[in-house]
């Protein structure tokens, strides 16, 4: 889709002749693959499993998952940021704490939260939390500092305290910003939950591939694959019309398209 | 009102009179025909007849299956002896409940090295400076092919061994990504029938074994507060290999079940063995091949991790 909203045939050209190519090479060429199927077996593949609701099922639990840490981890984020850019003294103070835990991976933790949590929700709410708590935190700190200084100053007129500061001026300017940030959260949470999934955790999409490729079932694996890049597309255009409904054209950025 | 305290009530004494209901027991294993005594137990309704209320999940990584057990995710799992014995030699109190699938002649024969066309690798001297692919490094075959190399006066580290998993085997073998697979179960056929490898050693079969290869496990402190329940499944996994041993249909077609591989599939693969007694000798076997390839640190009793059977 364009951003008029119009199908671009131009651009499904090279996608719809690879995906015929795909399909010809592997219905000729006569190899033996478990990891590759024609896109038709996949096509029936797909429809069979949304047909019998287990690509459903897996698909709730996944969404349950990444948006379970997503909730934890980015409001928590997303109040340390406002906090961190509002008070710079805790901003300094905690500095080294973030930046020496940020950049540990989600998944190198996942053996430790194995340990802790056991399979089930609670160990992709931490990990997913986790990621989406410092993006957050990172991104909250930057969109509250970018807040126009000319609107401090008119708080300052005003003699505003810095709660009603913070609640009445920063806030609002920085909405757009919170919300590009937590439409990167999101799509952050969907691949850290199907990430663990594949890993550990028997439960969700991730788990059906995983359960799909063991089978030898690289049509389902695929099938999979397939749905979840819808489920990803659907979550993006779900995210990038509730910004442009709640903040208009000005929260839409090129970036953000 | 009163018909609904009435109801109330009934249904209060009636779940009161009911027997409480058997704890839950998780079991989890990977998606192989090895823990088929658990499978046929469930569907065969074996662990019902025993009291038991089990649930198996399949566990995608076998070295996942130790720390589920400890984080109270699974009560009994189906570790390989290899990753069992890793978990104990690094400090977690497992316990081998009772025995699952063995080594024998049949898996033994069909686990072999699958060399790719053009290539010629006959003996274990042959496999040095080759590039193999071997399903899981410190895994049962690793291991076993290890073995192999050293019983042939090969240093394993001669081998550039690459972690290849059973799916994307036929593909490495046909785009020469790798010169040989240690691979076996269904994966085999599926390389020899796309006509790109060709049989090599069997490496397991040439110096036999009949060890354990997966074994029902759990954490030391859930066997011995439910000494009972340990005792009721070691009785339904015997009985479950009894009927294993002699309907192979039925182990296809919980093994299928459970594994949601094709019935011909599993049909294909060679049968797996199943033994429910565990013994120190047979844990011990795998202790002094691990030990000789220095897989593990410390030093474990094998005589320490068994619950015998009632």
């Amino acid at each position: 889709m364009t951003a008029t909203g119009r199908l671009n045939w131009l651009g499904m050209i090279l996608p719809l002749a690879l995906v015929l190519g795909l399909e010809l090479w592997l219905r000729t060429a006569g190899i033996v693959t478990d990891i590759l199927a024609p896109p038709s077996q996949v096509i029936v593949a797909l429809i069979g499993g949304l047909l019998n609701g287990t690509i459903l099922a897996a698909t709730l639990k996944t969404l349950t998952g990444a948006f379970g840490g997503l909730l934890i981890g980015g409001s928590l984020g997303m109040l340390l940021g406002i906090v961190f850019a509002v008070v710079p003294v805790i901003d300094r103070a905690m500095e080294v704490t973030v930046e020496a835990l940020r950049p540990i991976p989600s998944v190198a933790l996942l053996p430790v939260a194995l340990m802790v949590f056991g399979f089930g929700y609670g160990m992709e709410f931490a990990i997913v939390g986790k990621s989406c708590f410092f993006l957050m935190l990172i991104l909250t700190r930057s969109a509250v500092r970018g807040v126009e200084p000319r609107l401090r100053e008119v708080a300052r007129a005003l003699r505003l305290s810095r709660a009603a500061t913070t609640w009445k001026i920063i806030l609002p300017a920085s909405l757009p910003r919170l919300f590009v940030a937590f439409r990167l959260a999101a799509s952050l949470s969907l691949v850290i939950s199907i990430t663990i999934e594949i890993a550990v955790n028997p439960q969700g999409l991730g788990y059906a591939i995983m359960t799909a490729q063991q089978a030898l079932r690289p049509d389902l694996m695929l099938a999979y694959f397939v749905w979840i890049g819808l489920v990803g597309l659907c979550l993006n255009a779900g995210l990038l019309l509730a910004q442009r409904t709640l903040f208009g054209r000005a929260a839409l950025t090129e970036e953000a398209r | 009102m009163k018909h609904l305290a009435f109801a109330l009530t009934g249904g209060l004494m009636l779940a009161l009179s009911t027997p409480a209901l058997a704890q839950k027991i998780r079991v989890g294993c990977t998606s192989s025909a090895d823990c088929g005594t658990a499978m046929i137990a469930v569907d065969q309704g074996i662990f019902e007849k025993h009291g038991l209320d089990v649930e198996m999940t399949r566990i995608a990584l076998n070295s996942n299956i130790p720390p589920a057990l400890l984080s109270n995710s699974l009560e009994i799992g189906g570790p390989t002896s290899s990753v069992f014995l890793q978990a104990v030699d690094g400090g977690l109190d497992l316990v081998a409940v009772a025995g699952a699938s063995v080594m024998h002649e049949a898996t033994n024969q069909g686990t072999v090295a699958v060399i790719r066309d053009g290539v010629t690798i006959d003996s274990a001297k042959d496999f040095v400076g080759k590039k193999v692919g071997v399903p899981g490094f410190g895994a049962y075959i690793h291991i076993l092919f290890n073995r192999y190399l050293m019983a042939g006066g090969v240093d394993p580290a001669q081998v550039n061994m690459v972690e290849t998993s059973f799916p994307s085997m036929p593909d490495v073998i046909r785009t020469g990504a790798v010169d040989a697979v240690a691979s076996g179960g269904p994966t085999v056929q599926r390389i020899l029938s796309s006509g790109t490898g060709h049989l090599g050693p069997r490496f397991v079969a040439e110096l036999g074994g009949d060890a354990p290869i997966i074994f029902y496990a759990a954490t030391r402190q859930w066997a011995e507060a439910n000494p009972e329940a340990v005792a009721k499944f070691q009785q339904a996994i015997a009985e479950a290999a009894a009927l294993a041993a002699s309907d192979r249909e039925v182990v296809i077609a919980s093994v299928a079940k459970f594994t949601e591989q094709n019935p011909d599939l599993v049909r294909a693969t060679p049968p797996s063995k199943y033994v429910a007694e565990l013994t120190t000798d047979g844990l011990g076997w795998w202790l002094e091949l691990m030990q000789k390839q220095g897989l593990l640190q410390g030093s474990v009793d094998p005589g320490k991790l068994i619950v015998a059977a009632p």
